[in-house]
């Protein structure tokens, strides 16, 4: 009897079942499962984003403060000693300097060239496209770390070891196969009557791509330009081997060797005070282009 | 102080003048190619242009991968000290980075290690923080730029550095809330010593595997259940060094989590009310609805997961910092393939190292790609 009952019910009225005793019977347990959600996703940002604090609540310590024997939370009376101490260091100011310098005129150069590249790639038809688009692809399986040695005894050759040249300049030949590839996945999206309408009007390939495809490929642009800046900010490998000159050093490089190893007490206020002045343009870049940077990443990743 | 940025700029338009001059030859030569043949003008002007635009990634890929790739392809089978000639060795590098080598040997072993434990402790805390974001709540979006951020920062020297104010074992932040927590709650000290021992036991015997002789793990056993007081000792321990990188890893693994949220986002809501008709328990639906279907995602994270441990040199270069006592237990390939390289500045040596790592990663991703059919599944059945 009850099975027959049971096989006559609809789909819907199983549904219409389960739904109405779910509204019954869960506003206790669900609320106290949002709070718990909440709880973890609260601890959970809090221990992420901590480092960051620490940074600088000891950036604004003293230097007993922050080498005491035991661990001093909040300063009892927080001194900005260590950023002045640090803005007064000629080197730190020149790294900073360095920094800027080499990561502006690097992601300048390689945002314009990938940009060129990636439209050769998905708007224009020419013979033997798919083999090239093929080997670039096939170049990301290579690691950089492989090139280094080579491209290390090319630049001494040459005599570029010691200046900015060897970490700017590989960039200005679209440097970064990942990051074509991203820009020419938006590209192909363009729809493609705008540049014959403009091939028909008599506008040559450069005049399209600049005035068409660019403008129009803005967001991918700015995702683009964030990966870059934000790789060569953080860059340490390709700085360490090639500037080898304390004038040179860019921003990783000096603040890592602020760290003496042979000594046991460190000057860590003033280190951290140069850490948060290294990572501030970083935290900037990120806030003002998140949603490009969270989709390029959602982008590379499931159409890749 | 001026110069060596108007050095740099002035090479900066050298350079592109440069590649406008190449550009326009190798557009020409390709046009010449194509009228040969008997193209049209629509098409002989499609194929300049095609060439012109693509060529600064042509040209620049033989400059700077193909003729370096050929290069160090020679150079790893000589002995090659700058600036003295490479002369001809044959074997003889590979043979000694693969059988007498024994900081290679550690740093291979290192580098197995944080693949090992560090890729699936990452898969697992971005699956887990994807999930808790995918319940739709308040401040979804700052919370996953919270998660996000270490991305950003974290390979940067200078974020590194606040973590080893942190790692600091005596009055480091880590250690110190790891105290506090044990003397106010028991369990927390019970499973800090716990948690010490399984870790020490397991890292003296990769650390065996390293020297070839167990001593160390010997004196660990010996030493038996880490009394009360016992805290992690961090960067100061060639023990700790890797579990410390793995916790760095695990702290930057957002992109990871975006991945997964991205594939959670693509499940049909149908999927889990079918499944729940079903009488499926949550356990249920997520082991047989959720995981399958966020297969193709672990599968990319892995692999790209992998490559990037495999490649690992920041976090190690800074976390040791040329610290003797605990240097072997945390080189990684790439760290000894720079001081071999660069401080010691043997050419030909470094050029083996990496070509065995360009191996290694080539064998693993073609492994991860040969076994995705048993695991990776595009459709749910």
């Amino acid at each position: 009897m009850i099975e027959e009952s049971v096989r006559e019910l609809s789909e819907a009225d199983v549904l219409a079942l389960y739904t109405k005793r779910r509204r019954r019977s869960v506003t206790l347990r669900e609320r106290i499962e949002r709070l718990g959600l909440y709880v973890l996703l609260v601890t959970g940002s809090a221990i992420v984003l901590f480092p960051l604090v620490w940074m600088l609540l000891t950036s604004l310590k003293t230097f007993e403060e922050a080498n005491a024997p035991y661990l001093v939370w909040i300063p009892q009376d927080p001194q900005l000693t260590a950023y002045v101490e640090i803005i007064k260091d000629t080197d730190f100011l020149r790294s900073y300097a360095n920094t800027i310098f080499v990561t502006v005129l690097a992601v300048g150069g390689t945002l314009i060239s990938v940009a060129v590249v990636a439209y050769s790639f998905s708007r224009i038809q020419w013979p033997g496209r798919n083999v090239v688009f093929f080997l670039m692809l096939s170049t990301m399986m290579i690691p950089y770390q492989a090139l280094i040695v080579p491209q290390y005894v090319f630049f001494n050759k040459i005599g570029w070891i010691g200046t900015f040249n060897p970490i700017t300049i590989p960039g200005f030949f679209a440097g970064g196969a990942a990051m074509v590839f991203l820009l020419r996945q938006f590209m192909l999206q363009i729809p493609r009557e705008l540049d014959e309408a403009a091939l028909i009007d008599g506008a040559s390939h450069l005049q399209i791509w600049w005035h068409v495809i660019m403008p129009l490929s803005r967001p991918a642009l700015a995702t683009v330009a964030t990966f870059l800046f934000v790789a060569h900010w953080n860059s340490l490998l390709a700085p360490l081997v090639y500037l080898q000159t304390k004038s040179l050093y860019t921003l990783p490089v000096y603040v890592a060797s602020l760290v003496n190893p042979q000594q046991t007490v460190q000057p860590w206020p003033t280190i951290m005070a140069a850490s948060v002045l290294t990572t501030l343009p970083l935290l900037v870049a990120f806030v003002f282009a998140q949603r490009y940077l969270l989709g390029g990443i959602v982008l590379s990743g499931t159409k890749g | 102080m001026w110069s060596s940025y108007v050095y740099t700029l002035t090479w900066s338009a050298i350079t592109v003048a440069f590649i406008v001059a190449s550009s326009v030859a190798v557009g020409t030569l390709a046009r010449l190619v194509v009228r040969a043949r008997g193209a049209d003008r629509r098409r002989q002007h499609d194929t300049f242009s095609g060439y012109a635009f693509a060529s600064p990634w042509i040209v620049g890929f033989i400059i700077f991968v193909l003729l370096p790739v050929l290069a160090s392809i020679y150079w790893s089978f000589t002995s090659y000290r700058l600036p003295n000639p490479p002369q001809w060795v044959g074997l003889q590098n590979y043979v000694r980075l693969l059988t007498e080598d024994r900081d290679f040997r550690a740093a291979l072993v290192n580098t197995f290690y944080l693949v090992a434990f560090g890729l699936p402790a990452q898969l697992g805390v971005a699956l887990g923080l994807a999930l808790l974001l995918n319940q739709r709540t308040k401040g979804e979006n700052f919370f996953r730029m919270a998660f996000y951020l270490p991305v950003i920062l974290g390979l940067n020297a200078a974020v590194l550095l606040a973590w080893v104010l942190m790692f600091n074992a005596n009055t480091g932040f880590v250690n110190t809330v790891l105290r506090s927590l044990g003397k106010s709650l028991p369990p927390v000290n019970w499973l800090t010593r716990a948690f010490i021992y399984i870790v020490e036991i397991t890292n003296a015997f990769f650390i065996g595997l390293q020297n070839g002789n167990y001593v160390l793990l010997q004196k660990v056993l010996s030493s038996g259940f880490p009394p009360p007081h016992r805290v992690p000792l961090w960067l100061q321990s060639p023990l700790w060094i890797k579990p410390s990188i793995i916790l760095l890893l695990v702290w930057s693994c957002g992109s990871m989590m975006l991945i997964y949220l991205a594939a959670l986002n693509g499940i049909p809501r149908e999927f889990y009310e079918a499944a729940a008709v079903d009488g499926a328990t949550r356990w249920q639906r997520f082991r047989y609805v959720t995981l399958p279907l966020l297969s193709p995602a672990t599968f990319y994270n892995l692999v790209v997961g992998m490559i990037a441990i495999l490649q690992l040199f920041e976090q190690p270069y800074v976390l040791l910092r040329d610290s003797p006592t605990v240097a072997r237990g945390g080189y990684t390939v790439v760290l000894y393939l720079w001081r071999a390289t660069f401080r010691f500045n043997e050419v030909g040596y470094g050029a083996a190292i990496s070509w065995v790592l360009t191996v290694i990663i080539l064998i693993m991703t073609v492994a991860q790609f040969k076994l995705q059919d048993r695991w990776v599944r595009y459709e749910l059945r």
